[in-house]
């Protein structure tokens, strides 16, 4: 008896982790990724709106173009607020509109990579309040990417972050 | 009699020890509700005041200065950069709107603000909006031809008593360049409640060195681009030039709340004390209370009291006393938070709503008379726990 219990126990132990498991598993874009699917006219390559609806999760720095609760941000290869000591600030093809779930909560930090996980959506978007966009991520959750690097390799136009 | 009507005989019997116990209770819920609501008011405040634009341009200076001056009227203005500036991110294709500032003197504290009337329109980007309540605009008029027409915010004109048509100035410079009132603005529940708003003409014809100057002064433009992308760029091009600075509002807000954020840990941790304090005194109370009383719970206990019944009626207590000191504290923290408001109204500037009921205030009530109770608890199991035989003895 007590071995069936033993098994069972087991099975359910092995089930969760591997629910738990999957649960975790959200695809990572990177600024590389975005860049490298644009062609001409602003059209995305098929493997990038492959994505559109999926959660995924991007890294980058916050830009507060949206009101201070941060409901709505830029998200950006390139820190807005350093200076540009190393490089040029990014345009459309490296930035993501981010839009939060309600209630997010994050300490601001202009020099810090942040890792942004929600609802991708690519595709030229015309909006009357957020005005024309690229790529976009819904409900999203944010928090601070620990050791992420951000440094653009030599070579490397487009090396995203964390890589 | 119920256990509820004898709980509070007990406490009515000793009616100074149980309000002065209460007061405790009601002062340090006070405390607590005054700040909550008090940080989160100056939180949400800076919030709903900020602006819809995504980016100040302004001299060299101090970005939070350029923010605090141009968006919330708090600080002194930052120094004037030439109108061409405005003038450039006017003709730049990537600026949907770009609308100049600038900033003056007061009346009566108020401050001017000389602007164009682009800065009241609407957009579909825009969270704000502004309405005139009476009157109308100033007309836009050539520099060399200003009108001095004003337009009050409705803080303005409630606080000073301006009506249409009324002439005024402050200070013997401006006796010859005297404003006259053409409308008044609906709240906004921001800073431009108190803003004298007039034109760019106006401004620079009351100003003494801006009249004859072949370079107008300005102090900040407010821009929103066509694409939101084009920020980053935007914003480098006017920082890396030795002239302007370029500053993303929620940005610096966000700094501002940061700094706040580390004020409001100390203060949860002051709370925190205070919340253990009151317990405490609560507890001492009623041991003290519970102490006084073993002779008349043995006769309780004698008469056929059951030990449960001295308990409940001890938690009663101290549940009744928390409860009413939560009660008079709700009251007293909202009072103190109005206080605290008008202060901040007075002296910073910010529009606080004091009275917001939420949640908060039940979930308060609740947690004080649960913690009241917890506080009782020890007290209750030692009058629960007394001997009949031992306690009704012959005091001699």
């Amino acid at each position: 008896m007590s071995r069936v219990v033993y098994a069972l126990s087991c099975c359910l132990g092995l089930a969760v982790c591997t629910l738990l498991a999957y649960g975790d598993e959200v695809s990572r874009l990177t600024f590389a990724q975005l860049v490298d699917s644009i062609r001409a006219n602003l059209e995305l390559t098929q493997k990038i709106q492959s994505y559109n609806g999926k959660e995924v999760e991007i890294q980058g720095f916050i830009i507060p173009a949206g009101p201070p609760d941060l409901s709505f941000f830029l998200l950006s290869r390139v820190s807005a607020i350093g200076n540009y000591c190393c490089e040029l600030p990014t345009g459309q093809d490296e930035t993501v509109y981010v839009f939060t779930a309600k209630g997010v909560k994050l300490f601001y930090d202009p020099l810090r990579v942040y890792k942004v996980r929600g609802r991708f959506d690519a595709g030229i978007r015309h909006d009357a309040a957020y005005g024309v966009s690229l790529f976009r991520l819904h409900q999203a959750q944010v928090e601070e990417a620990v050791g992420a690097k951000v440094m653009k390799s030599e070579g490397n136009a487009a090396t995203a972050p964390g890589r | 009699m119920s256990l509820y009507s004898i709980a509070w005989k007990y406490i009515w019997g000793r009616l100074l020890a149980s309000a002065l116990t209460a007061l405790s209770v009601a002062l340090g819920v006070s405390l607590i509700l005054a700040t909550f609501l008090l940080t989160r008011g100056i939180r949400a405040s800076f919030i709903v005041g900020a602006t819809d634009y995504s980016l100040l341009v302004g001299a060299k200076s101090n970005p939070t200065q350029l923010v605090l001056g141009t968006i919330f009227r708090m600080d002194v203005a930052t120094p004037n950069m030439p109108y061409s500036v405005y003038e450039q991110l006017h003709d730049d294709v990537r600026v949907e709107r770009a609308v100049p500032v600038a900033l003056g003197d007061a009346y009566q504290g108020f401050r001017y603000v000389g602007t164009t009337i682009d800065y009241f329109a609407a957009a579909p980007w825009r969270r704000k909006t502004f309405a005139v309540a009476v009157g109308r605009l100033w007309d836009e008029t050539p520099p060399e031809q200003p009108t001095y027409e004003a337009l009050l915010g409705a803080e303005v004109a409630q606080r000073t008593g301006l009506r249409l048509g009324d002439a005024f100035y402050e200070g013997e410079e401006m006796a010859e360049y005297p404003l006259t009132v053409v409308g008044i603005l609906r709240p906004t529940y921001s800073a431009d409640d108190r803003t004298i708003f007039f034109s760019l003409a106006s401004f620079w014809g009351m100003n003494e060195v801006a009249r004859n100057a072949a370079v107008k002064p300005l102090t900040t433009v407010l821009v929103r681009p066509k694409r939101l992308s084009d920020l980053p760029n935007l914003h480098r091009e006017f920082n890396v030039n030795p002239e302007t600075q370029a500053v993303l509002p929620s940005a610096v807000l966000l700094t501002i709340f940061n700094l706040l954020s580390v004020a409001e840990e100390v203060l949860r941790f002051v709370l925190e004390a205070v919340v253990l304090v009151v317990l405490l005194y609560l507890f001492v109370a009623l041991y003290s209370a519970m102490l006084e009383r073993r002779r008349e719970i043995a006769t309780m206990r004698a008469l056929g009291a059951r030990r449960l019944t001295v308990l409940l009626i001890v938690l009663l207590e101290a549940c009744f006393i928390a409860l009413l000191g939560g009660l008079a504290g709700l009251v007293g923290g909202h009072g103190m938070a109005a206080l605290g408001a008008h202060l901040l109204s007075q002296r910073g500037g910010l529009a606080l709503a004091p009275f917001t009921v939420s949640a908060l205030q039940p979930l308060l009530l609740a947690g004080v008379t649960l913690l009241g109770g917890c506080a009782g608890l020890l007290p209750a199991v030692l009058a629960y726990r007394t001997e009949v035989a031992e306690n009704l003895a012959p005091l001699s």
